[in-house]
């Protein structure tokens, strides 16, 4: 009888969060009915609200401005307020993934997360209109990033996402090979910096020796099929390249300009231009990825090239998802890209944009054009591809395979391309 | 302790319990008068009757809430429990846009299933409660005395039942954000939620045992050997970083306590600042102190010390060597004043009879020192070892549980705690039925070491003899 | 002969002492150093000049120009370090004081008072305890987005959180309370005292070393949480505190040239804390000596 109380207080306190999660729990319902609204005929009443964009630190200024600008040019849309908040590409699709419902509606991703982005449902299919929207103006590599199987769920922004070697001229004699930079770096005690534990930047090894790896995908996120020859002759000359640059002292694992207190030379991207200029001084200089040697044999380094893309939060209802697409096509288009070059120096995914003057005398940017010709158009990767290839990096710069013969190095690839294949699931 | 022990052994087993309280119940309503009888079916009602005003009406408006909370909301969930949902998100893409209609959400039907199910018990429970105040009403009427007034209940929440006041705030708050979460990822464990099956898109369900299934498979994608070798570093960690900073910390409140060493104070002051500092502020910078390229290594390769950089973070054995030495950095300051404090417990007639005997230092630290401390401190061993298993900050602020490798699954590298790992499947990978899995293996790992510890340890259990 | 053996052998010893005392000075210079480098190394990076020296990593410890840049930086509207750094505070002290009531509750009760299922209750807890706190992040995130308190209510969700949770926290304050003498309490209920009467009088005045002691540990927390109040407020800056925002700077690709930032605003966060800290010293010592080691 004496628990009485406690017992009271305690029904008392779900009371409460009841009360507040059957509040809760209704809106979604009622939001799920509100679909039947009238299709475009002349004045629509497109609702009001917040529409929520999540960019990178760097750009929320310039995107703010932008969307502000496309609320006041356009009467119909009035209802709607524009909120920025600074959410890095990496960290946007995660946040997305964990909770959709709190997401933001409008929000720029690194292409890497589109798989993830599509399979949580947490990024909308993009139709009609819209689609041919992207698949006319840009760029082929940007749109197949923003394709799943056929299905199209992202409006392109850049496709600058690439890397190349940015140096000290006053150091590095001659960038165009590999074993002539590290020798500069050791001689005058600098590193060279590259990322190496990244799934990222390491194939620029093994697709420069001539291996494949690429995924096919299926509208739904899913991975069908996989085309990978990295357990091979090509594979293994790769693999030692990679062991022998990490055996050098000049080496230092590490792609950010603004972490690196040694550098001489560093394979990172247009992001971190400004960053480098100030580094280098008057030694700044861009060249493509350089050449590296195996067993007598030359190969170019190759890599991805990336895209930055726009994708819409699933709307459930018909008004604001029209706003938000029509927002995310105009943050997109041949106008903004070029503004949005000229602000944060990103380079466009858009046809039109690319052609811009300033555009094209982008230092950084030409010597990422020219590494872009050995490259690959980044397509989609499962999440485990990622951490997989960090683990193979880092079994390497732990010294795991310094002594290792071609048959350890084989067994090795084997073992990492079973495991890319095990990500297939049909 | 033997009070509460003689209380446990008069309740009896359980099932006599239930048998005993049915039989209770039964009396209640054969004895009882019609009041009685009624608030079987109307709580409250024979409270009220009796003028008891305070305990009736908080009664009824449980049964009234309970009805109404059932019927708008909680049946709905409880239905569902079994399935988890079974309506399909689906995107219309009639129009120009797609449109989304969410179908049933599986996290919300587990979390509201599993709330609601405490309402029933609550209120089963509440009901019991009821039907023995009837009881006690009609006990008390027949032995022709007062029933407590609903003033003498007010006044009792301070005297006898002052426990009640006392705990009920935290008892709910911890119901609330520690039980009901608890049980929601127990069950986790048993479903498929992970990225492929996240709501509110799409539905995820039971499958049963598949995921321990998983966990202890061992070759293929199975997280078998990962775990054991994450849970072996686990260990080796929890055990170096537990008795080293113990026994240094020791040595280092000997040294400042010995005699004729002045500024104690200062020493003392400088070495609690890793306590006083934030970690995410000096374990972040000490974290880049090591880097390859860091202070450290550039100081070393200046100096001519070493040709090339230590690769203090990318090599396993050294990254792990180095996580255990900088611990005792941020280990070693509360070990310290803690033995301070201890130290100067220890009778000084103890060392004065031992130097006659011709002791010396270390002789005298380990026949008196050691044993004192070791026999004073024993409890907080135990607890210092299980707060080190699941020490997060000094591994993800250090190392975040790099290097990874081939050889480990699930993301999963070399320096990784099974907490750190925890952290990594939800938040990385999103993949929570794994994550609920482990955590449930890191419960069972403390339990385990608390037990066997419990054992050894005949002070922990004697509580009350410390008083 | 035998008082002269004693002489020397005293001698040696003093002579013993001195050597033993200066090889325990030399350690203890050293552990100094090593304990006080990477603070010091912390604030000479804070005072790098931005404009002159970039703010990325260095491999020098002295700065080649000192300047304030960083701190001008923190406090100028391009950043909203204060308003991060308010959050933090609200935090810690609604933490500090609420927790310090529901643990000092807690611990009373179950020291002083003897009721039904004191012991089940303890044990239900210990038990609960063995459960390592991030399992149930996600669940706790959905159930505070439930009552509206994630990102624009993280900040009151983290409180909430925090202090719901802290009763278990019980054992240091309850340790202490167990060492007070029993016949203060028995006197006192032979006087006809209530027990509500018994813990407000005579109890709480002879607490105070571990109510300031929990209400420091409390408030000391919040600073350094970064896990679940990331977690929380993610995707709405305002509610970030200042581990969570300051974290950003280093671990973020999209922040370049954060790193003295971080230092600074990592200055900024230490102080306060630190000095409040070094204050209680005293408190802090009587709580681990006596609380920790009763369990």
């Amino acid at each position: 009888m004496k628990k009485k109380i406690v017992s009271v207080l305690l029904a008392g306190a779900m009371a409460l969060s009841l009360a507040a999660c059957g509040s809760a729990g209704g809106s979604g319902d009622s939001a799920g009915n509100a679909t039947a609204g009238a299709e475009d005929s002349g004045d629509v009443d497109y609702g009001s609200g917040t529409i929520k964009i999540w960019v990178a630190e760097q750009s929320v200024d310039f995107t703010k401005e932008q969307a502000q600008k496309f609320i006041d040019e356009n009467e119909a849309y009035s209802g709607y307020d524009i909120n920025v908040e600074a959410v890095g590409e990496g960290d946007a699709a995660s946040n997305m993934i964990t909770d959709v419902a709190s997401g933001a509606d409008v929000f720029v991703f690194a292409q890497d997360q589109m798989a993830r982005l599509v399979s949580a449902g947490a990024v909308s299919e993009i139709i009609g209109d819209y689609a041919d929207f992207v698949t006319e103006n840009n760029d082929e590599g940007s749109v197949e990033a923003s394709k799943m199987g056929d299905s199209i769920y992202a409006f392109p922004v850049t496709s600058d996402n690439g890397y190349f070697l940015y140096y000290d001229k006053n150091v590095i004699s001659d960038p165009s090979t590999l074993e002539g930079i590290v020798a500069d770096c050791e001689k005058a005690g600098k590193g060279f910096y590259m990322e190496v534990n990244n799934g990222w930047y390491m194939p620029a090894f093994f697709f420069g020796a001539g291996c494949t790896l690429t995924y096919d995908t299926d509208s739904d996120g899913n991975f069908t099929a996989i085309d990978a020859t990295y357990a091979s002759q090509e594979g293994v000359e790769a693999m030692k390249a990679i062991v022998n640059l990490t055996k050098s002292t000049a080496f230092y694992n590490g792609s950010s300009v603004s972490n690196a207190t040694n550098a001489a030379a560093i394979v990172d991207g247009t992001w971190d231009a400004s960053a480098a200029k100030e580094l280098f001084g008057n030694g700044y200089a861009c060249a493509k990825l350089p050449t590296f040697t195996v067993d007598g044999q030359t190969y170019q380094m190759g890599g991805f090239g990336g895209f930055k893309l726009m994708g819409v939060k699933p709307q459930s209802d018909t008004g604001k998802a029209t706003v938000c697409l029509e927002l995310a096509k105009y943050l997109t288009s041949a106008e903004v890209q070029v503004e949005r070059y000229k602000a944060v120096a990103w380079g466009p995914s858009n046809l039109e944009a690319q052609k811009d003057e300033s555009v094209q005398a982008d230092e950084a940017l030409s010597a990422l054009n020219e590494q872009l010709q050995y490259t690959i158009p980044q397509g989609q990767y499962p999440q485990g591809f990622w951490d997989l290839s960090t683990s193979l990096a880092d079994d390497i710069i732990a010294g795991t395979y310094d002594n290792a013969s071609d048959d350890q190095l084989m067994t090795a690839l084997e073992n990492y391309q079973a495991t890319c294949e095990s990500y297939v699931t049909k | 302790m033997s009070k509460d022990n003689k209380s446990t052994a008069k309740k009896g087993t359980p099932l006599s319990g239930i048998g005993k309280g049915l039989r209770e119940i039964g009396r209640t309503f054969t004895e009882g008068d019609w009041t009685a009888k009624l608030s079987f079916v109307i709580m409250g009602f024979g409270q009220l009757l009796h003028r008891q005003f305070l305990r009736g009406i908080i009664f009824l408006a449980i049964e009234i809430f309970f009805i109404y909370y059932m019927v708008t909301f909680g049946a709905v969930y409880i239905s569902k429990l079994p399935t988890l949902g079974t309506s399909a998100t689906y995107v219309d893409k009639s129009g120009n846009v797609p449109v989304t209609i969410y179908g049933d959400n599986s996290f919300l039907i587990l979390l509201y299933g599993i709330l609601s199910l405490f309402v029933l018990f609550a209120f089963l429970f509440l009901w019991r409660v009821n039907i023995r105040q009837n009881r006690q009403i009609y006990l008390l009427k027949k032995a022709g005395k007062a029933l407590p007034t609903s003033r003498q209940d007010f006044r009792s929440l301070f005297t006898e039942n002052f426990d009640k006041t006392l705990l009920a705030l935290p008892n709910i708050g911890i119901f609330v954000f520690i039980v009901i979460p608890i049980i929601f990822m127990i069950c986790i464990a048993f479903t498929n939620y992970d990225a492929q099956h996240q709501p509110p898109s799409n539905l995820f369900g039971w499958v049963g045992l598949e995921n321990f299934k998983n966990l202890l498979s061992i070759g293929g994608s199975g997280f078998g050997s990962t775990f054991f070798t994450v849970l072996g570093w686990t260990l080796v960690w929890a055990f170096f970083a537990t008795f080293l900073n113990y026994f240094l910390g020791m040595g280092v409140a000997i040294l400042i306590n010995k005699k004729g060493i002045r500024f104690k104070k200062l020493w003392r002051t400088i070495l609690v600042m890793t306590i006083a500092i934030p970690q995410f502020v000096s374990l972040l910078y000490v974290y880049k102190l090591f880097a390859n390229d860091g202070l450290v290594n550039a100081y070393l390769l200046k100096w001519g010390l070493i040709d090339s950089y230590i690769p203090f973070w990318s090599n396993v054995a050294i990254a792990r060597v180095l996580i255990i030495v900088i611990n005792l950095w941020v280990g070693i300051p509360p070990t310290m004043l803690m033995a301070t404090g201890i130290l100067m417990n220890i009778p000084e007639d103890l060392y004065e009879s031992a130097r006659i005997d011709g002791a010396n230092a270390f002789q005298m630290f380990r026949s008196i020192t050691l044993p004192y401390m070791l026999f004073v401190t024993g409890p907080y061993l135990l607890t210092a070892f299980t707060g080190n298993l699941n020490n997060f900050n000094v591994i993800f602020l250090l190392t975040q549980g790099n290097p990874l490798s081939m050889d480990l699954a699930g993301g999963a590298g070399y320096t990784d705690l099974l907490i750190t790992w925890l952290y990594k499947l939800t938040v990385n990978d999103t993949n929570y039925r794994m994550a609920a899995v482990i955590g449930i293996m890191v419960f069972a790992v403390t339990a385990v070491i608390s037990l066997v510890v419990y054992r050894l340890l005949p002070s922990v259990r004697d509580e009350e003899g410390f008083q | 002969m035998a008082n002269k053996n004693k002489e020397k052998k005293t001698a040696s010893r003093s002579r013993n002492r001195k050597i033993g005392n200066a090889i325990t000075y030399a350690i203890l210079i050293i552990i100094s150093i090593i304990w006080l480098f990477p603070f010091v190394g912390l604030v000479l990076q804070s005072f790098r000049s931005y404009a002159s020296e970039y703010g990325g990593m260095v491999a020098y410890l002295m700065p080649k120009e000192f300047s304030l840049d960083n701190y001008t930086y923190l406090f100028s509207g391009d950043c909203s370090f204060v308003r991060w750094y308010l959050n933090t505070l609200i935090v810690a002290v609604c933490a500090a004081i609420f927790n310090t009531f529901m643990v000092l509750s807690v611990a009373y009760a179950l020291s002083r008072l003897r009721f039904r299922g004191r012991t089940l209750l303890m044990q239900f807890w210990l038990i609960l305890g063995m459960f390592p706190g991030f399992l149930t992040m996600i669940c706790m995130y959905f159930l505070l987005q439930q009552f509206g308190l994630t990102q624009a209510g993280a900040i009151p969700g983290l409180v909430l959180v925090t202090v719901a949770s802290s009763g278990m926290g019980y054992y240091v304050a309850k340790g202490f309370l167990d060492t007070m003498p029993k016949a203060l309490d028995e006197s006192a209920r032979l006087d006809g005292a209530s027990n509500a009467r018994i813990a407000v009088t005579i109890i709480l005045p002879l607490a105070k070393p571990i109510i300031i002691y929990t209400a420091l540990t409390a408030f000391m927390a919040p600073w350094c949480d970064y896990v679940f109040a990331s977690y929380v407020a993610f995707g709405y800056s305002k509610s970030y505190n200042v581990a969570v925002a300051l974290q950003r700077w280093v671990w973020t690709n999209d922040y370049q040239g954060y790193f003295t930032r971080f230092c600074a605003g990592g200055v900024l966060v230490a102080i306060p804390v630190t000095i409040l800290f070094l204050c209680l010293q005293k408190y802090y010592v009587e709580g681990v000596t006596g609380g920790a080691v009763k369990g």
